[in-house]
């Protein structure tokens, strides 16, 4: 168990770490490889928590699949007219450090709520309820009509990607 | 590891998506912050089904993930429209609706 919370704390700290370099970055293109990062790090801590399926899933379709289409649409857009994080002390950047620091006052808060309900135990020994086949069977059983409404938003999805990226912007002349 | 210490990270990943929505301009930040907030809720999914041994947890963070990804597709497709018809990425300027 020693092992397993070092390996967690160790994982947690970089997944916050590279969680705030996303958002401090300047550019678009150093916030996506800092979120796949990111992305590893919850990968490594899904691993730790017994989910291994989820793990592999966050490594194929997470920092696989979705952040190469990220990476694909700053290429098409072009980086440099992306609009940076603004350099200067702009009023939105000092209320966004005052709600950033309202947002780091409420987690003390919930850490005092779960002292009190036994959540800051560790962890009971890793049974194999978190198993793929486990996942399998509650996903194919009582989750079916879920998991097959999410094929049919995947196909919808799709046919509305397809049809935004051959509309022809005839529009686009006619505006100032 | 405890349940507190996996919600408690949880939260402090989902505040840091919140305040990169609020603080960025540029939509393809905001749009990976919104992946941040998904995953932080996600990962509260995971430790919760470790915690108390339920996979149904984990079969709605399946189900998350599946979404987020349908989600990803079209928000950067409508991204990447309005840049066409506007030539302009910057969220404060893109005002209209109209394409």
């Amino acid at each position: 168990m020693g092992l397993t919370l070092a390996l967690g704390i160790f994982f947690g700290a970089l997944a916050l770490a590279s969680a705030l370099a996303v958002v401090a970055t300047r550019h678009a293109i150093h916030s996506a490889l800092w979120f796949i990062t990111h992305l590893l790090c919850l990968a490594c801590i899904y691993g730790l928590l017994n989910a291994p399926l989820l793990a592999v899933l966050q490594v194929m379709v997470y920092s696989g699949a979705v952040m190469m289409l990220f990476l694909f649409a700053i290429m098409i857009l072009d980086a440099s007219v992306l609009p940076a994080l603004p350099r200067g002390k702009g009023a939105l950047q000092a209320l966004g450090g005052v709600l950033v620091a309202l947002c780091l006052l409420a987690p003390g808060l919930a850490w005092l709520q779960l002292e009190g309900r036994g959540m800051s135990q560790a962890l009971p020994e890793a049974s194999a309820d978190g198993s793929t086949a486990a996942v399998a069977r509650v996903l194919f059983g009582s989750y079916l009509y879920p998991f097959e409404l999410v094929s049919v938003l995947l196909l919808v999805a799709l046919i509305g990607v397809m049809v935004l990226a051959s509309r022809k912007l005839d529009s686009a002349e006619s505006r100032p | 590891m405890s349940l507190a210490f996996v919600l408690l990270l949880s939260l402090l990943i989902f505040c840091t998506g919140v305040a990169g929505v609020l603080i960025r301009r540029d939509p393809i930040v905001l749009f990976i912050c919104i992946e941040m907030m998904f995953n932080a809720a996600n990962l509260a999914f995971v430790g919760i089904a470790r915690a108390t041994g339920l996979v149904e947890a984990q079969a709605i963070a399946f189900l998350v993930i599946a979404v987020a990804a349908a989600e990803v597709a079209v928000g950067l497709a409508i991204i990447i429209a309005i840049f066409r018809s506007q030539h302009d990425a910057d969220v404060d300027h893109v005002s209209s609706l109209k394409g």
